[in-house]
């Protein structure tokens, strides 16, 4: 059951269902990500992408079986996405999933702000907290600074 | 084929943008006397005690920084950035609570030999507060602490 108050603009079915497809958009977009980012990284680093892609899968079909079940609209993935940046080296790998999670953490809590169902923000607050931590860790390997952020997926001021 | 960019960032209500912008602080606080802007902002009383509650936590955690710091100055300078990280987060869920007063500290020393592991206790209870509580909200505070929540996780991976 919806848990927001009524009236105009409210939290409703639709607002969330339109951020969902949104943070499903993000998750098709990052586990074609990461199959560029795996490609560029050696073997060693090469397990963690492969884990942070399944992660992704997971969330993907929790979101289209979510979606689905409601009869809402469902996006599909899209056959290659425009890299935002030559990913030539691993450094440039580990730039790009930060990327890939930093836009995953904006969806989710795009997700946060627009539902109306508890259990969505449970699962919102869930993957957003997942993807932070993976986030943490490809800004380290991609030595970037601060690799910690306090306001993940919100924007910045 | 062509590909298709990035899905661009997406858009944020008023408030939530308000809610993460030092500059519009001022506007959260005058809210709680004044009609809200976006209609699905409306708060009933238990998210705002729940709310003001996450203020007195995330001082805790504050608190927390200082004394882990306090008892290891290697640690304090390691954790520089992750303190004000916390303390930054502090100023934003004060001004989204206009109700919340600060509250003198409350976080007690550090326990035992290892402030790196108590501190990192105090980020992850924290997280994991901030977390639930977000459940329990919607809009832009559900955002906010969510958002929070995310970060001290990523915090606590980096004490690991």
């Amino acid at each position: 059951m919806a848990d927001d108050t009524s009236g105009p603009g409210a939290l409703d079915e639709s607002t969330e269902n339109a951020a969902l497809d949104d943070a499903l958009a993000a998750e098709h977009t990052a586990v074609w990500g990461y199959g560029v980012v795996g490609a560029a990284l050696g073997a060693e680093a090469r397990p963690a992408a492969a884990a942070a892609e399944a992660a992704h899968r997971d969330v993907r079909d929790q979101v289209i079986a979510l979606l689905a079940g409601r009869k809402a609209d469902v996006i599909d993935a899209e056959g290659a996405y425009a890299l935002p940046f030559p990913v030539l080296s691993e450094v440039d790998a580990a730039a790009l999933a930060a990327v890939l999670e930093d836009g995953v953490a904006a969806a989710w809590v795009r997700v946060l702000d627009q539902s109306a169902e508890r259990s969505t923000r449970e699962l919102a607050v869930g993957v957003l907290g997942a993807t932070e931590v993976r986030a943490v860790g490809w800004r380290a390997a991609a030595g970037q600074t601060p690799v910690t952020r306090p306001f993940p997926g919100l924007p910045e001021t | 084929m062509s590909a298709t960019p990035f899905p661009p960032l997406p858009a944020f209500s008023r408030r939530t943008l308000l809610a993460a912008s030092a500059a519009g602080l001022a506007v959260l606080a005058a809210g709680c006397s004044s009609p809200p802007a976006d209609p699905r902002e409306t708060v009933t009383s238990e998210q705002a005690d729940e709310l003001a509650g996450q203020v007195a936590v995330q001082e805790s955690l504050v608190a927390a920084y200082a004394s882990a710091g306090a008892a290891d100055p290697a640690l304090a300078a390691e954790v520089a950035e992750l303190a004000a990280q916390a303390d930054a987060q502090l100023t934003r869920l004060r001004a989204a609570s206009p109700g919340a007063t600060a509250s003198p500290s409350s976080a007690a020393a550090p326990a035992g030999a290892d402030p790196r592991a108590w501190l990192r206790e105090q980020v992850a209870a924290t997280a994991t507060s901030h977390a639930t509580a977000s459940v329990d909200q919607s809009g832009a505070r559900a955002a906010l602490l969510g958002s929070i929540a995310a970060g001290l996780r990523g915090q606590d991976g980096r004490l690991a």
